[in-house]
């Protein structure tokens, strides 16, 4: 009996549907070994860098076969978990490659930095697979709990220690919610299973379930910064490092959204209504207060909760769209593009800040073109590309999302979020007139610094970008 | 093998290798950066020129066609990359093509700051242009129809006046804002007809039920009229002229915003002709509202470059009321005078920027009596203002000519008003060319004006060749649309007769349901 559930639990399949996490866990466990020993500690780079390539190929191993379901149906892994596990793996590196060298006072704590940036990334890629309340759950906290130390990260600063406590609380109060609603549906339908849940077609008349249901998607809106759950996010995201802001920004965001599809699937169709208008204020939300800062993370943020809101029209027109996958695969782009594009802009605040020492606002940003002509490009680009203008990701990205809104038989909706969307132009428009328009403000000089491996990887960021706007044929064939 | 490099593509893209071997060159070497960017032009227009020659107008077809795989999106679409050229392109994009070089000349007066960006943002602006005339998939033409902004954005922005700020926003923003709704009308068209093949679209769109394409017709219009602008879209237009530079104004005056009409007539009268149908009468109106309200606009201006701004608002009128007055005589006159308004407005532009750097101010009442002091400048002024006028003989006559003729088939009441339009634009552009040309000579500082210098001249120069060669000959041109433009006033005949026979079928149906 026991040798059973061993061989079943160790088969070849559940290797292969558990490979990435695998590949996390043990990164994780070697970078604490490491730790133990000074002399390996120059070693680190390397097992991270390992770590990510192992996990990026134990996702391309179940990308392109039949979907694998493991753990008595709980975790599955399949084209849409391996191409959500490769995102992952990009947002850590671009969270790593952006935070070395960042951190001062902290540089002594590189190797927990380290880890729990990897423990955070099982933790994601244990969303994404999940099909399973419980299961989810344990990703969620995985990934939430490093997150709440890397928010506080730099100790010395109270910013950043408000950041992280404010995170933890109310992020604690949202996992609280969440396992709240996981029992109400246990207790009203039987089963923590999503596929027995979506089995249950009267869910409606359950309130209990329903109640259940109801607090499962408040919490995951909480994660993925959705209104009204979203006045967390610019303290936070201002707060926290930088190089920590990134991560969160697109990490957090996209693993709720790739829990949040097969969710979705449960929700009764009568909900699309309500999903659709909880995605237009928030772009609204988003929007308008972002019009506002002055503040360059504060002013991301908002831009990132009304692209959560964008995304959130594509799960509205999840239940009408003939399309099959077709919503899935809108969110996995636009996740994609908006990973490389919020992800290089937040690494280039993290690079001229940290040779300031200064947060960066708009009014700093003044005349960068003139004395660094590449940042302030490459801050363009990707300005460009959170504003959706065609040749860059996040136009295709807007593409794909607006047409399951159309698609659905939601053409006012769709109409009214591309109207928003305008807006956010006013300010991204903004900080490109600094850069380039305005001269260089007499009180903040940026002097330069050299960071090769930021700098490369805001290169790669912005090559990203383009690729995905210009050449996005593999991406639109494989990735869905 | 030799490479052929009468190609679209080449033509489309040898600007934006331009640019980015510019951007390559150091900072400091302006010589450098201006050659490149004019051998470029001049390449380009070379190449342009040779095409429309080759282009063979006695079909309707796509010609030079270029197809390659582009991307697949949901639902198994196939997006092309998908050029060609038809009657309705040919001029602008010639029109494109010789205006580069002439551009670029231009810019040696004027700009003399951050002289390797703006060579940049030049060159990058017509890729931009020339892709969008010469699309031939939906989503490509859409690509280029926004980035083109770009460049736009940034030359007003960084070297434009005091407002530019207020004006380059203003610009972005109203423009964006009617292209993302046209934005969703694409979606929704590329997923019923499951393609984005233009030529096709032509024929699916075309059957589609009337109501259906007046929807779809509405948010591909108002992307249009905005650009164009037809009036009551228009009032970021004199915002971005008064604070573009001089090259700046002339490429959004001779082609951006021909963009526009452009789209009007593929994307508006050729793909919906039903819907154009209908909506006829109220784009005609609004043309004519244009004309003359641009003409009392112009009248009341002291500056001398919004006065010019505000009369491209009343000669666009023209031609979107040739567009819609869906006869064949207003289709070519619209299309021509697209080409007429880009030469003589680019050319009146072009000396308003030369008189701007010598005497530093646009104000009508500073000037007064140059002609004595500046003879060739005077020469120059007076031939634009003329074929801006339509003096027969000039380019100007022919296409208005054509496009009042079109409309009076049409409708002979707005023809006459958009007559008077003639009348005030003579007032308007004669009154200040008499202001600034002739009379005393007032102010002491426009007496040791230099006149033009042979650059000058020489940049004129073509565009003149053209004016009066359009006004001799201008068979010569409309040879080449009239099979395009028979293809489309078939198109509109085919709705036209449709509708009557619903409408005779109406009573019949209405019967029906009352029997019941």
């Amino acid at each position: 009996m026991n040798s059973d559930i061993a061989s079943r639990i160790l088969s070849q399949t559940t290797l292969d549907a558990s490979g990435p996490f695998l590949a996390f866990a043990i990164g994780v466990l070697l970078l604490v070994f490491l730790e133990l020993f000074r002399a390996l500690q120059p070693l680190r780079s390397v097992v991270f860098l390992a770590t990510l390539a192992a996990a990026a190929w134990a996702a391309t191993r179940t990308m392109f076969g039949p979907e694998l379901s493991v753990f008595e149906g709980t975790y599955v892994a399949n084209s849409t978990t391996s191409s959500w596990s490769l995102l992952f793996v990009a947002t850590t590196l671009i969270a790593w490659a952006f935070g070395r060298k960042y951190y001062r006072e902290e540089a002594h704590l590189e190797g927990e930095h380290d880890i729990l940036l990897l423990t955070a990334a099982s933790g994601m890629v244990l969303m994404a697979g999940s099909r399973d309340l419980l299961v989810f759950f344990v990703g969620l906290e995985t990934l939430s709990v490093p997150l709440y130390a890397l928010a506080g990260f730099r100790r010395s600063r109270r910013e950043s220690v408000e950041a992280g406590l404010k995170y933890f609380v109310l992020g604690s109060f949202a996992a609280a919610i969440y396992l709240m609603g996981a029992a109400f549906v246990y207790a009203g339908t039987g089963t923590l299973q999503l596929s027995g849940i979506q089995a249950r077609s009267d869910l409606l008349e359950q309130p209990l379930a329903i109640t259940g249901v109801a607090m499962l998607v408040a919490a995951i809106f909480f994660k993925i910064s959705v209104f009204p759950f979203h006045l967390w996010v610019p303290d936070v995201y201002q707060g926290a490092p930088s190089p920590v802001t990134t991560f969160m920004a697109t990490g957090t965001k996209a693993a709720a959204f790739a829990f949040l599809l097969p969710l979705a699937f449960a929700l009764p169709v009568q909900s699309a209504g309500l999903i659709a208008a909880i995605a237009l204020l928030t772009m609204a939300a988003g929007n308008l207060a972002a019009l506002v800062q002055t503040d360059m993370k504060r002013l991301l943020a908002y831009s990132g909760i009304a692209h959560a809101g964008t995304m959130l029209l594509a799960i509205a027109g999840i239940f009408t769209d003939p399309e099959l996958g077709g919503a899935s695969q809108a969110i996995l782009f636009y996740m994609a593009a908006y990973t490389f594009t919020a992800g290089g802009a937040f690494g280039l605040l993290t690079m001229l800040e940290a040779q300031t020492g200064k947060p960066v606002t708009i009014e700093s940003l003044r005349g960068l073109a003139q004395k660094r002509p590449g940042i302030a490009a490459a801050l363009t680009l990707f300005m460009l590309s959170l504003g959706g203008i065609p040749a860059t990701g996040g136009f295709l990205g807007k593409y794909l999302i607006f047409s399951v809104a159309v698609r659905g038989d939601m053409i006012p909706a769709a109409i009214i979020g591309i109207l928003l969307s305008v807006v956010a132009l006013g300010y991204y428009l903004r900080i490109v007139v600094a850069m380039y328009m305005q001269s260089e403000s007499e009180t903040q000089t940026i002097p330069a610094e050299s960071r090769p491996l930021a700098s490369a990887m805001a290169l790669v960021c912005a090559a990203m970008v383009l690729v995905l706007g210009v050449l996005p044929g593999w991406f639109l064939t494989n990735v869905r | 093998m030799a490479i052929n490099v009468m190609t679209l593509s080449v033509l489309v893209f040898l600007p934006l290798l331009g640019a980015l071997l510019i951007a390559a060159t150091p900072k400091k070497a302006v010589g450098m950066q201006r050659g490149i960017a004019l051998l470029t032009t001049l390449a380009v227009a070379w190449i342009g020129i040779a095409l429309c020659l080759r282009f063979d107008g006695s079909s309707a077809a796509m010609q030079f066609t270029e197809v390659a795989p582009w991307f697949t999106l949901p639902g198994g679409i196939d997006v092309h990359y998908r050029l060609g050229m038809d009657g309705i392109s040919v001029l602008l994009v010639g029109l494109t093509a010789i205006l580069g070089p002439i551009v670029v000349l231009s810019t040696w007066g004027h700009i003399h700051v951050r002289v390797k960006e703006f060579m940049v943002w030049l060159l990058a602006m017509q890729t931009g242009m020339l892709g969008v005339f010469l699309s031939l998939d939906l989503i490509l033409f859409y690509v280029f129809w926004e980035t083109s902004l770009i460049p736009l954005y940034f030359i007003l922005g960084i070297w434009g006046g005091e407002r530019r700020l207020y004006a380059t926003i203003k610009f972005f923003l109203y423009t964006f804002a009617g292209s993302v709704v046209m934005l969703i009308a694409a979606i929704w068209l590329i997923w019923t007809a499951e393609t984005t093949d233009v030529v096709r679209l032509l024929d699916i769109a075309g059957r589609m039920p009337v109501e259906t394409q007046t929807w779809l017709f509405a948010a591909f219009a108002l992307a249009f009229a905005i650009k164009v602008p037809l009036m009551p879209f228009h009032t970021w237009l004199p915002d971005a002229h008064t604070e573009a530079p001089t090259s700046g104004s002339v490429i959004l005056a001779g082609v951006l915003l021909k963009m526009g009409t452009y789209g009007l007539l593929r994307y508006g009268i050729q793909m919906f002709p039903g819907a154009a149908l209908e909506a006829a009468p109220w784009m005609m109106a609004l043309g004519v509202l244009g004309i003359v309200y641009g003409a009392f606009l112009a009248m009341a201006q002291t500056d001398v470059k919004r006065l010019i701004a505000c009369s491209s608002v009343s000669h666009l009128g023209y031609v979107v009321l040739g567009l819609f007055a869906l006869t064949e005589a207003g289709l070519r006159g619209s299309l021509l005078q697209m080409v007429n308004h880009g030469l003589s407005t680019g050319l009146l532009f072009l000396l308003i920027g030369m008189i701007y750097e010598r005497r530093h101010t646009r104000a009508l009442d500073q000037y007064g009596g140059i002609a004595g002091v500046m003879p060739i400048f005077a020469l120059f002024l007076v031939f634009a203002v003329l074929s801006s006028v339509g003096l027969p003989g000039l380019n100007g006559f022919v296409g208005e000519y054509l496009i009042l003729l079109g409309t009076w088939e049409a409708s002979p009441w707005l023809a006459a008003i958009a007559v008077t339009g003639v009348v005030f634009g003579a007032i308007y552009l004669l009154m200040a060319t008499r202001k600034m040309l002739f009379g005393p000579l007032v102010h002491s500082e426009n007496k040791s004006l230099s006149d033009l210098n042979g650059r000058e001249v020489a940049l004129m120069l073509p565009i003149v060749v053209l004016c009066v060669w359009i006004g001799v000959q201008p068979n010569v041109f409309l040879d080449r649309t009239d099979a395009s433009l028979r293809d489309v006033t078939s198109r509109i005949e085919h709705a036209r007769s449709a509708r009557t026979a619903s409408i005779e079928a109406t009573p019949v149906h209405r019967l029906e349901i009352e029997a019941r």
